[in-house]
């Protein structure tokens, strides 16, 4: 059987900047942070943390029977799912696709869930833990509830490998579509763990970003000399990906096309990265793609904020481009809406899409000092025009050292 | 509040039960509830009342079982 081609013809998003793409990247675009300080209490005391939040109201769109069973990770994807079908033109009744699949990233499930479950069962007295407790914290639960709410009855797959989950979730859709097991998939992903107890242990890791001295929101700042860390983030962010055929048969307008995805893992440390890996993940793609490398014209990185992290990938650019890094335009959105983990690659596919799609470039914000190790068009601080851009790269890294590249192709008018 | 009134405003205000479908004979499984929804109810109730509902107690069908099972645990709590 030939490859089929692969299209994104919907994306729906729970995101810190609000659940209508069009205006989260035109924010982001603008290089608006959406990274704020959140008080967090904990153990009698509060602390404010620089978070990147979603203002999240699910309203009708989830009923209260099965709400009652969701944990937040739950309720956005259940949500982004509905903004996705709704977009592609296949919510029909509240009903989605019946044959398609479910592919989603989520790092730690339901976290908030599992911190209110144990705090009530590890109190003094204790109580009983709620029978639904499981359901609710399992890391399956979001694409579990997607299916049910609306009716899909394909494979419903949950990948959990940290940072690189959705991108993961993504490619995997592509490739079953790729290769004929599926005509329509719902893949991306999402996370919620902005609660004290997961947050204490990002603290701990000594990776999260103290507020810059001009403010909160300018405290996410990749390839930055300034920079201090991470900021988390959370939401959802779905994609609906089809075949070509199955798009054309019913007139879907496609948003762009996947057309490469590699996946490598370092085989190295827990949490520091590894160029040789990531190089790896990069070419893997392209190779996928069949692309050379001189067509990229953009790549999203990783980029999170780290020292350690913002270099590896540097180094790595520039081992899979060679000279053609020169020429390239690298930035990172995290620096306007933070880490959102088992969502990040998600989201971030989503807005190279709009990249594609308008032909202009997101900057990386807060890039007003640049680290002199990442020598790279990081795209600092202004959006750029590129209308002639055809093919773009995203890529995601993890802890554990996985690492999952995406190519993505602008749709040109036939 | 009595344990009939405490489970009909939970089920129409939480579980989105239609009132008009809710009675003392309604049982659990006719108004829409499924085994870990029951459980779940259950876990509200002993919420609200401060009390245990022993597993092998839990055979109720209908409201006013339920609710009868309810007001014999308050009683013999002492409340």
């Amino acid at each position: 059987m030939p490859l089929r081609r692969t299209f994104i013809t919907g994306i729906g998003v729970v995101s810190p900047h609000g659940d209508n793409l069009d205006e989260v990247f035109d924010r982001v675009f603008a290089g608006e942070s959406s990274v704020r300080k959140v008080p967090i209490e904990a153990n009698g005391s509060r602390c404010d943390m620089l978070l990147s939040p979603v203002d999240f109201e699910p309203g009708h769109l989830i009923p209260k029977m099965s709400g009652r069973f969701m944990a937040r990770a739950t309720k956005m994807a259940v949500v982004a799912a509905h903004h996705a079908l709704e977009a592609s033109g296949l919510l029909v009744s509240g009903a989605g696709p019946a044959e398609a699949g479910i592919y989603l990233g989520c790092g730690l499930g339901g976290s908030d869930e599992l911190q209110a479950h144990y705090e009530r069962f590890l109190a003094d007295p204790p109580r009983r833990l709620r029978a639904a407790s499981t359901p609710m914290i399992m890391a399956s639960g979001p694409a579990s509830h997607i299916s049910m709410q609306y009716g899909i009855t394909g494979p419903t797959m949950t990948y959990s490998i940290a940072c690189v989950s959705s991108a993961v979730a993504i490619g995997e859709a592509f490739r079953a579509i790729r290769h004929g097991y599926l005509d329509t998939a719902l893949a991306g992903g999402t996370e919620a763990q902005l609660n004290a107890g997961a947050l204490a242990g990002w603290r701990e890791l000594s990776v999260l970003a103290s507020e810059h001295t001009t403010g909160a929101e300018a405290s996410s700042r990749p390839f930055d000399a300034q920079r201090t860390g991470l900021v988390l983030g959370e939401g959802s962010i779905i994609l609906v990906l089809e075949s070509e055929d199955a798009a054309r048969a019913r007139g879907a307008e496609p948003l762009a096309e996947i057309v490469g995805y590699g996946v490598s893992s370092d085989a190295y440390n827990l949490t520091e990265p590894s160029s040789d890996g990531q190089t790896r993940a990069m070419r893997l793609a392209l190779e996928d793609a069949s692309v050379a490398g001189e067509r990229i014209g953009y790549v999203n990185a990783h980029a999170t904020g780290t020292l350690l992290g913002d270099r590896v990938e540097a180094e790595a650019i520039r081992n899979t481009f060679g000279s053609h890094a020169d020429k390239l335009a690298v930035s990172s959105t995290k620096s306007v809406h933070g880490h959102l983990i088992g969502a990040a690659s998600a989201l971030e596919t989503a807005l190279t899409v709009r990249m594609l799609q308008t032909g202009r470039i997101a900057p990386t914000a807060n890039l007003t000092d640049p680290d002199p190790e990442c020598d790279l068009d990081c795209v600092p601080l202004v959006g750029r025009e590129a209308p002639g851009l055809e093919y773009a790269l995203t890529n995601s890294f993890a802890f554990g050292g996985s690492n999952a590249t995406l190519v993505l192709r602008k749709v040109l008018a036939s | 509040m009595t344990p009939y009134m405490f489970l009909a405003q939970v089920l129409s205000e939480k579980y989105d039960v239609d009132p008009d479908t809710i009675s003392p004979e309604a049982t659990l499984t006719e108004l829409g509830l499924d085994s870990l929804t029951i459980v779940e109810l259950l876990f509200d109730v002993e919420d609200e009342f401060g009390i245990e509902i022993p597993e092998e107690r839990a055979t109720f069908q209908t409201l006013a079982e339920a609710a009868a099972l309810v007001d014999e645990l308050v009683q013999a709590k002492g409340g």
